[in-house]
């Protein structure tokens, strides 16, 4: 007979959600959902009405560690409903800040995961913050890659977290020649760290990958070579940045899109039968606590094509390089190699940029209510954000983020592995929770309505 | 030494000893100096100064104005800028007697402009909000650590830009445009006009023209500078410059070293420490009044005070 | 010197920026970590998974008091903790959280959102979104300090840390504030720090004045915080190079 366990809240990434998992007798996962319990803050809903100037403001602190990507997908979003475009230094800026974005948040990501790996040829699990060497020296790194990150960012942006620069018509200020300069050095700093930093980042992976059993909480749990594997298939808008209505050939098809509320798709109410208060650290939850992830979750559960699929690095590499290494080692991995392509191409950006050309659209609109809708490739995967402006007001705003994308992957991903290494699983995928609490419903003729939900 | 003239380790009274600089400057040209040397040394890599429409024309992407266009700024206006080279900091030197909001510059110094060492000018307030800003910062990410010479100039009031206007194009019967130069010395406000003329204003005439915010304010010498300098004290063209922090005594010495000054000890010149002293505490005495004032300024209702 | 404080960490309703900002002192950080702070529970950066007994707690994020779990947290986090640090626009005064009026998808009760210090009494407040690295760092050696420091340093960090405690008094932010504490005040000198504090850019400064464009502000204080005229410790900021020395040489 299966039996339910629940790991609540789960760690090391942002936001609280929760893993409540059908396991049989060996403890492998039958069925398994993995669900957001952040508050809902209501972004999309409280965006109405309010300036397309400022909305984009507020879609930012949806999440502190993509907010790159939430702020310029909703000024994107904007610029698409009241059809306005960018100065070409105004992109340029953008990308740069993006690309910064991903830099210091892949980096973020491994001292997230690390302490589920082992430090190569011994039996000692990563401690990120320990003073002792090997791996004091790999934080130093990190944390060295992330300043980069940041103060390009800073620069490019305004601000290293919440970007104050974009606005809607383009940027608020260039870069001056010395910034440029500036962020060049750091850019190439940053590339023969990166490089350091992804080869043993892989190295540590390999070691892992090649296990049979890992130590979870002084429980030795037999690794399988599948896992996190799923068959879900792939989405990415773009190998760096994103795309947009506004673009002749879009990347994204908003025709292929459908979501499907949680009442639909999660496990309803359960008892919780099976508990290990081994497990790191505080163990799960009590036995027969009442637990209910269809009425609990706070996400939706997108699908492209009537499927969940995966977003992210992999999804990036999959779309844009043909990498098609599977599971939770193979989208780590994808992770890795996106560090020096990112600043490879953000070195590009930063050579291109004129410190003396325009930032700012000359004309921008109003609006007149068309549906606009602009992606943007966050470091865990593609953001999608429509809007519809008129007259200079918010008539609609939606925020598809990536883990609401990876939410339901995810979950499928989770079968077939022992339920001690789910969390492993669904740190694969870098999640960022906060933002993934949102409404959209596609309807049967494919036109976006908002009053669905609200029944 | 008194808490009036705040902490310092020397002062002395001094002039640049470029004779160009000199015709720019206000006083002894000890702002712009040390800032062209720390340029030149590398100590900064920018500074953030008080520019005007003129520079605003030629280096608009150096400066930061408030929404209106080039065409509606007037003459003596002070717009904040950053400045790269000695020409820009020639364009910006001298007083102008009205708000010029150097610290808004402070975080996009070392954004988009890209800033790593800083140089900033300001009165006394402004040395105030940038140690709050080092001490403090609330919304000033990466930019205490920035900041690597801050030059306070000495301050009895400032004035809001109309009340500036008001006393040249009213009291002096002056056209804006066509003033040279205005100085605050001697007891009176003095307008040198470009075809030469000369007017002074009593000062009991612009004190209703001060800005409010002036009258709570406890510092004369800018107390928080690095290096803080001003015209009283010294005679005509000559400063009086107080060093006053690690940095500030790091940076004159080596200004000294290469001949940037000619100085004289401040005990020799006339009127000396004496008159800064006095009007120091003249200063601080009338606006703690004020601010006792405050405490009981309507019934049973204080108005506010900011220190605590 | 003594052994490290303890130190928590809440996350309510934030976006994880604040984390970020406290991981964003880099080298700064693996310092606090070695030498003063004993990190017992912050779940996006380490596995605890329950709120624990410490000395200081930091909270980010504002309380949906719709969500149980929520109130029953910042309780949680208020008993078990001897000093509580509102981190952050949203745990001070609400931040975007104040405009949030819920009817979203999955929890369209979602609704109501108050700022930590509604609900709990709270210690020190550091505002600003994001809050800076550096404040954040200040408040810890400071906090440390005060537990673990000689009676000099403890009497320094109370006189550091008075105006972040008496920011508490006040659980709502604005840019108005600048115009109704400063300008109306006839404290205003011009600076144009809360300009360049605004994180949004809601600030610009005309003929010397702040204007706030209220349809950008977010809510965050760091305008008046910032602002030499919303307050200012002459004693303790008079003292800024030995207190950031000290503070740099702690970092060391
Ligand atoms: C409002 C005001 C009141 C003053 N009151 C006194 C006083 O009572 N007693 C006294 O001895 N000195 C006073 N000064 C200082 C004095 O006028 C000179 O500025 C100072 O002596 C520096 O002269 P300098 O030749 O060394 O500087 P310069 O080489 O001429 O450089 C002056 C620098 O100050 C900057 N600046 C100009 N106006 C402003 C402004 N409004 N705000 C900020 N920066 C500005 C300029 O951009 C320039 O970089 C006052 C200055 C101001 C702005
Ligand atoms: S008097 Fe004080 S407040 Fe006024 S401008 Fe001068 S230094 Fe600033
Ligand atoms: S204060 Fe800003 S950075 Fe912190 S949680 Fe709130 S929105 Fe995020
Ligand atoms: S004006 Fe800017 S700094 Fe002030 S509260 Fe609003 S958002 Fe924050
Ligand atoms: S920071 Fe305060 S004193 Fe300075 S300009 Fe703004 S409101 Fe005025």
């Amino acid at each position: 007979m299966s039996k339910v366990v629940e790991i609540s809240p789960t760690t090391r990434h942002e936001g609280h959600s929760k893993l409540v998992l059908k396991v049989d007798d060996q403890g492998i996962i039958e069925k398994g959902n993995w669900c957001s319990i952040t508050p809902v803050r209501g972004v999309e809903k409280l965006a109405v009405g309010k300036t397309p100037e400022q909305v984009p403001k507020i879609a930012s602190r949806v999440c502190g560690i993509c907010p790159i990507a939430h702020c310029l997908a909703a000024t994107e979003a904007m610029e698409a409903s009241i059809k306005c475009e960018i100065p070409n230094d105004a992109k340029l800026l953008r990308h740069i800040l993006q690309l910064a974005n991903r830099l210091h948040s892949h980096a973020l990501h491994n001292i997230l995961t690390l302490p589920d790996m082992y430090i190569p040829g011994t039996e000692t699990k990563i401690n990120p913050f320990t003073s002792e060497e090997p791996v004091r020296s790999v934080a130093k790194r990190i944390q060295r890659l992330r300043e980069i990150g940041q103060t390009v960012g800073q620069i490019a942006g305004g601000e290293a977290i919440h970007p104050s620069n974009p606005r809607i018509g383009g940027m608020y200020r260039n870069c001056s020649e010395q910034a440029k300069t500036k962020m060049y050095d750091l850019a190439k700093e940053g590339l023969t760290l990166a490089h350091a930093q992804s080869e043993f980042m892989i190295a540590v992976l390999r070691n892992y990958q090649k296990r049979d059993w890992v130590d979870v909480g002084g429980m030795k749990v037999p690794l399988p070579k599948t896992l996190g594997y799923h068959d879900q298939g792939y989405l990415a808008t773009h190998a760096f940045y994103g795309s947009s209505s506004l673009e002749e050939n879009p990347s994204w098809d908003i025709r292929r899109f459908k979501e499907a509320r949680p009442y639909d798709w999660y496990m309803g109410e359960m008892e919780v039968t099976l508990e290990e208060p081994k497990y790191p650290i505080g163990g799960t939850t009590k036995m027969g606590t009442k637990t209910n992830p269809q009425m609990e979750a706070c996400t939706g559960i997108p699908m492209y094509d009537g499927q969940p699929i995966e977003v992210g690095p992999r999804a990036r590499l999959a779309v844009y390089r043909g990498f098609d290494e599977k599971g939770t080692i193979g989208q780590q991995i994808a992770r890795q190699m996106e560090y020096q392509d990112c600043l490879y191409e953000m070195i590009d950006c930063i050579d291109e940029l004129n410190p003396n050309g325009k930032v700012v659209a000359d004309y921008i609109p109003d609006g007149d209510g068309t549906l606009g809708w602009a992606s943007n490739e966050a470091p865990r995967g593609t953001d999608v954000h429509l809007a519809r402006v008129k007259d200079w007001k918010v008539q609609f705003f939606s925020m598809l983020v990536p883990t609401t994308w990876n939410f339901a992957t995810c979950s499928k991903a989770l079968e077939g592995a022992p339920w001690q290494l789910a969390e492993v699983i669904m740190r694969g995928y870098d999640p960022c929770v906060s933002c993934a609490t949102h409404m959209i419903v596609v309807d049967e003729d494919k036109k976006i309505i908002a009053q669905k939900l609200i029944q | 030494m008194g808490a009036e003239l705040g902490n310092y380790k020397s002062c002395v009274s001094a002039r640049s000893t470029d004779k160009e600089l000199l015709k720019n400057a206000q006083d002894g040209g000890i702002v712009t100096q040390l800032f062209a040397f720390a340029l030149e040394e590398g100590i900064i890599d920018g500074a953030i100064v008080a520019a005007n429409k003129e520079f605003y024309a030629k280096y608009p992407s150096k400066c930061i104005q408030d929404s209106s266009n080039l065409d509606m700024i007037e003459p003596w206006r002070p717009i904040p800028a950053i400045v790269n080279t000695k020409a820009e900091l020639l364009a910006a030197a001298g007083t102008k007697y009205n708000i010029s909001p150097n610290v808004a510059l402070l975080k996009e110094a070392t954004r988009s402009f890209g800033l790593d060492k800083i140089g900033i000018v300001g009165t006394p307030c402004q040395m105030q909000a940038v140690r709050k800003a080092q001490l403090y910062p609330v919304g000033l990410r990466n930019v205490g650590a920035s900041i690597s010479l801050a030059v306070g100039i000495f301050c009895m009031e400032n004035f809001p830009y109309q009340s500036i206007l008001q006393l040249v194009e009213d009291h002096a019967a002056m056209k804006l445009e066509s003033v040279k130069k205005m100085e605050i010395g001697k007891g009176k406000f003095w307008v040198y006009g470009k075809r030469g003329q000369v007017v002074q204003l009593p000062l009991k005439i612009t004190h209703k023209y001060e800005q409010p915010g002036c009258h709570v304010c406890l510092d004369y010498v800018a107390n928080l500078g690095d290096i803080s300098t001003g015209s009283v004290g010294s005679p005509d063209g000559w400063s009086t410059v107080f060093v006053r922090s690690k940095i500030g005594d790091s940076v004159w010495g080596k200004a000294m070293a290469a001949g940037c000054f000619e100085t004289q000890p401040i005990e020799k010149v006339k009127p000396g420490l004496e008159l800064v002293t006095k009007l120091a505490n003249e200063k601080i005495t009338k606006n703690k009044k004020t601010l006792e004032g405050r405490a009981t300024f309507g019934v049973g209702k204080a108005l506010r005070n900011p220190y605590i | 010197m003594a052994d490290k404080i303890t130190v928590g960490y809440t996350h309510l309703s934030g976006c994880t920026g604040c984390t970020v900002a406290l991981a964003d002192n880099y080298g700064g950080l693996l310092t606090l970590l070695d030498k003063y702070v004993d990190l017992k529970y912050i779940p996006t950066l380490a596995d605890a998974r329950h709120i624990q007994k410490v000395d200081v707690s930091f909270v980010e994020g504002s309380v949906c008091i719709n969500d149980k779990l929520a109130v029953e947290e910042i309780k949680e986090t208020r008993e078990k903790s001897a000093i509580v640090v509102a981190l952050g626009g949203c745990a001070c005064y609400g931040n975007i959280t104040r405009f949030t009026r819920g009817g979203q998808q999955n929890q369209p009760q979602h609704e109501s959102y108050l700022p930590i210090g509604d609900l709990i009494k709270v210690d020190v407040f550091i505002p600003g979104c994001a809050p800076t690295p550096e404040l954040i760092r200040n408040v810890a050696v400071m906090a440390y300090l005060l537990l673990k420091g000689t009676k000099e340093q403890k009497d320094l960090a109370t006189a550091f840390l008075t105006p972040l405690m008496k920011l508490t008094a006040k659980n709502e932010a604005c840019g108005c504030d600048l115009i109704v504490d400063v300008i109306n005040q006839g404290l205003c000198m011009g600076c144009g720090s809360c300009a360049a504090s605004c994180p949004v850019r809601a600030i610009t400064m005309e003929y010397g004045k702040p204007n706030v464009e209220r349809d950008l502000c977010i809510k965050c204080g760091a305008c008046s915080a910032q602002c030499p005229r919303g307050f200012f410790n002459t004693d303790v900021i008079s003292q800024y190079e030995a207190i950031n020395e000290a503070i740099m040489a702690a970092l060391q």
